[in-house]
C-alpha cells in the first residue's frame, strides 16, 4: 500500500521528518520502502486497520500526537427508503447505504483529491468512484458506488451457489463458481461483494444520483475470491484483513463532505442495516502480567500511557478499539507495549538450559561418512513427479501436471542428476540421496530411503582413471565383495534414457530399516564438523579438456615436471590432474599423462584460445632436457 | 607392470565427495542448538490441517491456508507441512514442561520463482517453562546469531506477526554492505497454542524461533541464487567438502 508522506503528516500533530517517520514505522513493525514522498508499506496481515492514512496515523500518534483533521458532513441526513434484504447477515453483519443526488458534476477536483490521483491514485474514473477510492485510501473503508438509476427493484445480499458469468466494472468477464457473496437485482448478480462491482450498475460521468454501499464483510467470506477470479482488488485486500465495523456512518458522512466539496447536493439519504454486534472487548488492567510476558519492569502509569497513545480507552478496564481485530489477550497488549518501547530497547535476560548431546540418526551419519569418504556427493531433490503408482500420494493442487505426485523412489531423481552432470562433461559420477519417502496403503507410511547411483571413471588419479565404476566396485564398497550381498545392485540401461554415452550405470536403493546392524557396526561414526567455505560461482559455459603425454627420459626430472604441472594455475584452467604414470624400465623412459580442463566464466572458449594457453603453459616444461610430447 | 618406485610417484589422492551444503548447514544449526540445550524431535512431512494450522492458531481465514499457498494432498485430507512447527505441537502433546525442542527438515509452499522454491528447509526451536519471557527470547536469539555471524554482528528486532507467537518478531542482521538482512522469525509462544497442547498457560510460557536453512546457507557460503542448491551440479556440490 502506498502512502504519501505529505498526506500522512496532516494527521499528526508533530510533523516528523521522513527519516524520523521511517524509523518509528520500523519500530512499530511497519516495513516500507521510500521513494520521494511515497512510502510503500508492507503491513503484516493482522494489521488491516493500518491500511489507510488514519490507520497509520492512529499507530504513529503514540509518538507524534494526532491531529483531528477529518472534515465530516455534520448536517441532517434524511432516512433512505430502500428495498434491500440481507439474506446472509453472517457474512455481512452490518451494511449502510447512502444516496446522494447532485445537480451537476463537471468540477475541478480540490487539491487533496487531485493530488491523490497525481501521486498514488492512478487514473480517474468519475466523481463518485474517485471519491470512493480516495476514502478507501484515507479511512481504510472500501465503499461501492452504484448508479442509483440502475437499481429500480429489490436489492439483495446473499451467499449463493453460483454458476454464471458476471461482467465487472472494469469490463472483464468472470465466471463465478461455487459459493460467493453477491448483490443481486432480480436474481441477476450485479456485484461480487467485497471484491468488485459489476458493469451494469457502475457509475459513469453522467451519474447524478449515486447509491453508496458501505459494509463490513466477514474476512472468511471474502478471502481467496480475488485470487480465485484473478481480480486485483484493493477492497478485497482490506475486507480480508477486517475493516472497522463501527465506522460506517462516519465514512459516509466523510463521503458526503467530499461530494459537497465538489458539487451542489440536491438530496442526501442514509440507512443502516444490522448491528455492530461484536461486543466491545475489554481487558483488565494488569501491568504485572505484561511485565511477566516481556520480562520488563514497567510501572502502571507508563503502561497505560502507551496504550492511550495507541488509541485504547482506559476506564476500569482497557477498552479495545473497534478497528483492532488483532487484540484479544494480554499477550496482544504486551506486543503493543513492546512496540512502543521498541523491541531493541528491551533488555535481554539469559535462560538457564544445559548443553545436551546432539541426537543425529546414527545410521544416517554412518552411511553419509562411508559414502563421502568414497567420493560420493550428496544431492537433495524435490519430491514431485508425474509418475503415478498405486501407492503414490497425489497432490491436489500441483504446480503443474509434471509435479502432481509424491515420489515413492529416489531412482528417477538420481538418474536425472546423473544425466545432468554427464551433459556437463562429468566423466566420474557418484551421487547419493537419503530422504523420507511417503506411500499410502490404508494409511500414509513414511520410510527413510538411501539411493545411490554411479557411472563413468572410478576416479581421476592415475590408478583409477582407466577403471570404470561398475558392479564390482559397488560390491567391494557395500557387499564385502560378495555378489549376493546386503545391497541389491541393479544396472540401469541407457536405451530408455535418451543418452548416447557408453558407460554403464549402476544403482542401489534400500530402506534404511533394511540395512542390517552388522553392516553398520563396521562403519565408523565420523564426528561432524563444518567449515563454511567461500563459495565460488560456477561457470555456465562448457568446459574443454586437453590431454598430454609426456615422455621423460631423465628420471630425476619426473618430480620436477609433476611439480611444475601441479603449480600451473590460470583463470581458465578449471582442473588438472595426472591420469597416467608409467615407467618403462627397458626403454628407460617415464610416461606421464596429464589432463587440463579449460573453462571460462565469461564465454565458450574457442580452440585457438585454448591452444594459445596450452602453448604458454607447456613451453617452460618442454625446455627441460630430454622431455617431449610425441606428436607435438 | 613397471617399477614406479624409482621415480618417487606422487601420492594418489582419493577425491572425497561431499555432504549437501543444506544438510551441512542444518546439522550445524542442530548441533549449535543442542549445545544450548535443545533436543531434536521428528515428525512427518505430510500433515493434517489440524496440526499444521489449527493447533497453531492459524485460522481458516489465514491466507496461508488457501490452495495457492499450501499443497493439499489426497483430496484435501492432508497437507504438505508448510513449516516444521507441527512437529513441535506433536512433541508438546507428548511431554510436560520444561521442554526445549528443535525440529528440522523439509517444508513445502506452493511457490516457484527466482527466490522461492516449492520445497525448502527449516530449523525451529521451542522452549517452554515457568516464567519464560520476551527478554529471554532476545538473549537466546542474540546468542544464536553471535554463534552464527560472530560477536560483533549488529542485530535488530522488528515487530511482526505469526499466529502462533505473541509478541512476534523478525530479526535482521547488518550485512557487510550495510544492508539489513532478515534472518529469522521468533516470538513468545501464544498461550492459545500452549492450551491447545494441554499446557497450562497460567503456569507456563514459552519462546519459539524459526530459521530458514537456505537463507543461512546462502549467507554463510556466499551463494546468491537459492536454486543452485537443487541443481545437483557436481561443480557446485564439490565445493562443499
Amino acid at each position: 500500500m502506498k502512502i504519501n508522506y505529505q498526506d500522512l503528516i496532516n494527521f499528526l500533530s508533530e510533523k516528523p521528518s521522513k527519516e524520523d517517520l521511517s524509523q518509528k514505522l520500523f519500530q512499530l513493525g511497519h516495513e516500507h520502502e521510500i521513494s520521494d514522498d511515497i512510502f510503500d508499506m508492507e503491513l503484516t496481515p493482522n494489521r488491516g486497520d493500518c491500511l489507510s492514512l488514519i490507520g497509520l496515523a492512529r499507530d504513529l500518534a503514540v509518538f507524534f500526537g494526532k491531529s483531528n483533521s477529518i472534515d465530516l458532513f455534520d448536517g441532517d441526513i434524511e432516512p433512505l427508503e430502500i428495498n434491500f434484504e440481507n439474506l446472509s447477515p453472517k457474512d455481512c453483519p452490518k451494511i449502510s447505504f447512502l444516496e446522494i443526488e447532485i445537480e451537476e458534476s463537471k468540477v475541478e477536483y480540490k487539491p487533496y483529491l487531485e493530488n491523490y490521483f497525481s501521486t498514488i491514485g492512478g487514473n480517474k474514473a468519475n466523481l463518485f468512484t474517485d471519491i470512493s477510492n480516495y476514502i478507501s485510501y484515507e479511512l481504510g473503508q472500501p465503499t461501492h458506488c452504484f448508479d442509483a438509476q440502475s437499481i429500480k427493484t429489490k436489492l439483495t445480499f446473499k451467499n449463493k451457489e453460483c454458476n454464471s458469468t458476471f461482467k465487472t466494472l472494469l469490463n472483464s468477464e468472470v465466471t463465478l463458481k461455487g459459493r460467493n457473496c453477491v448483490f443481486l437485482i432480480d436474481d441477476e448478480i450485479i456485484s461480487l461483494a467485497g471484491v468488485m462491482g459489476g458493469a451494469s450498475t457502475a457509475c459513469t460521468n453522467k451519474t447524478k444520483k449515486v447509491l453508496v454501499e458501505c459494509a463490513y464483510f466477514n474476512p472468511e467470506s471474502i478471502i481467496g475470491k480475488s485470487i480465485k477470479y484473478n481480480l486485483v482488488s484493493d477492497a478485497a485486500h482490506k475486507f480480508e484483513r477486517g475493516v472497522d465495523i463501527a465506522s460506517q456512518e462516519m465514512v459516509l458522512r466523510r463521503f458526503t463532505k467530499i461530494v459537497q466539496d465538489h458539487a451542489k447536493i440536491k438530496s442526501i439519504r442514509f440507512k443502516s442495516f444490522g448491528e455492530a454486534h461484536n461486543e466491545d472487548l475489554n481487558i483488565p488492567i494488569d501491568v504485572n502480567k505484561i511485565n511477566k510476558i516481556l520480562g520488563t519492569s514497567l510501572n502502571k502509569d507508563e503502561y497505560l500511557k502507551h496504550l492511550k497513545g495507541l488509541g485504547f480507552d482506559i476506564l476500569d478496564e482497557i477498552k479495545v478499539p473497534s478497528y483492532r481485530h488483532d487484540i484479544e489477550t494480554n499477550n496482544d497488549l504486551a506486543e503493543e507495549i513492546a512496540r512502543v518501547i521498541g523491541y531493541n530497547n528491551i533488555k535481554s535476560t539469559p535462560i538457564n538450559l544445559q548443553k545436551i548431546a546432539d541426537n543425529f540418526d546414527g545410521k544416517v551419519v554412518k552411511l553419509e561418512s562411508l559414502l563421502v569418504k568414497n567420493g560420493f556427493s550428496e544431492v537433495i531433490n524435490f519430491p514431485f513427479t508425474p509418475n503415478k503408482e498405486k501407492e503414490s500420494i497425489n497432490i491436489d493442487n500441483p504446480l503443474d501436471s509434471n509435479r502432481n505426485n509424491f515420489r515413492i523412489s529416489l531412482k528417477e531423481s538420481l538418474i536425472e542428476n546423473l544425466l545432468y552432470n554427464e551433459r556437463r562433461q562429468k566423466d566420474s559420477i557418484k551421487l547419493f540421496e537419503i530422504s523420507d519417502v511417503y506411500t499410502k496403503d490404508k494409511e500414509i507410511k513414511q520410510q527413510k530411503k538411501l539411493g545411490l547411483i554411479i557411472s563413468g571413471r572410478q576416479g581421476h588419479n592415475y590408478n583409477d582413471f582407466s577403471k570404470k565404476l561398475d558392479e564390482k566396485y559397488l560390491n567391494n564398497l557395500l557387499n564385502e565383495n560378495h555378489d549376493e550381498g546386503i545391497f541389491e545392485i541393479t544396472e540401469i540401461y541407457r536405451n530408455n534414457l535418451d543418452s548416447k554415452k557408453k558407460d554403464k550405470i549402476f544403482y542401489v536403493e534400500t530402506l534404511l530399516e533394511d540395512i542390517p546392524t552388522s553392516f553398520l557396526l563396521k562403519l565408523s561414526t565420523q564426528q561432524k564438523s563444518i567449515d563454511f567455505i567461500n563459495y565460488k560461482p560456477i561457470s555456465e559455459y562448457p568446459s574443454s579438456s586437453r590431454d598430454f603425454s609426456f615422455v621423460i627420459e631423465d628420471v630425476q626430472a619426473v618430480n620436477e615436471i609433476i611439480d611444475m604441472l601441479n603449480n600451473i594455475s590460470d583463470e581458465i584452467i578449471k582442473d588438472s590432474f595426472i591420469f597416467d604414470l608409467y615407467r618403462d624400465d627397458k626403454r628407460k623412459i617415464t610416461k606421464l599423462g596429464y589432463r587440463f580442463i579449460f573453462q571460462s566464466h565469461q564465454k565458450t572458449l574457442s580452440d585457438s584460445e585454448i591452444n594459445k594457453k596450452v602453448h604458454e603453459i607447456l613451453s617452460p616444461i618442454l625446455e627441460i632436457d630430454r622431455v617431449s610430447i610425441p606428436g607435438m | 607392470m613397471s617399477d614406479l618406485d624409482n621415480i618417487n610417484p606422487p601420492a594418489i589422492s582419493n577425491e572425497p565427495g561431499s555432504l549437501h551444503p543444506i544438510n551441512q548447514t542444518k546439522d550445524y544449526l542442530l548441533k549449535l542448538l543442542a549445545d544450548m540445550g535443545f533436543k531434536e524431535v521428528h515428525g512427518p512431512e505430510i500433515e493434517t490441517e489440524e496440526f499444521n494450522f489449527d493447533m497453531l492458531n492459524i485460522k481458516k481465514s489465514h491466507p496461508a491456508r488457501q490452495m495457492h499457498d499450501t499443497f493439499y494432498v489426497e483430496n484435501k485430507k492432508n497437507v504438505l507441512r508448510t513449516h516444521t512447527s507441527p512437529v513441535q505441537i506433536r512433541s508438546m502433546l507428548n511431554s510436560k514442561p520444561p521442554i526445549a525442542f528443535t525440529s528440522a527438515g523439509k517444508v513445502y509452499r506452493k511457490d516457484d520463482d527466482a527466490t522461492h522454491l516449492p520445497m525448502f528447509h527449516q530449523v525451529e526451536g521451542i522452549y517452554v517453562d515457568k516464567d519464560v519471557t520476551f527478554a529471554n527470547l532476545k538473549d537466546l536469539i542474540h546468542k544464536i546469531l553471535h554463534e552464527l555471524f560472530g560477536d560483533n554482528v549488529q542485530i535488530r528486532f522488528r515487530p511482526s506477526y505469526f499466529p502462533f507467537t505473541e509478541p512476534s518478531a523478525e530479526v535482521d542482521i547488518l550485512s557487510e554492505s550495510g544492508k539489513w538482512l532478515e534472518i529469522l522469525g521468533c516470538g513468545v509462544v501464544n498461550p492459545i497454542v500452549l492450551e491447545n497442547c494441554n499446557i497450562d498457560s497460567n503456569k507456563y510460557s514459552g519462546l519459539a524461533f524459526g530459521l530458514g536453512v537456505e537463507r543461512i546457507a546462502m549467507l554463510k557460503y556466499g551463494v546468491n541464487d537459492i536454486r543452485e542448491f537443487y541443481k545437483s551440479n557436481l561443480d557446485f556440490l564439490a565445493q562443499f567438502k
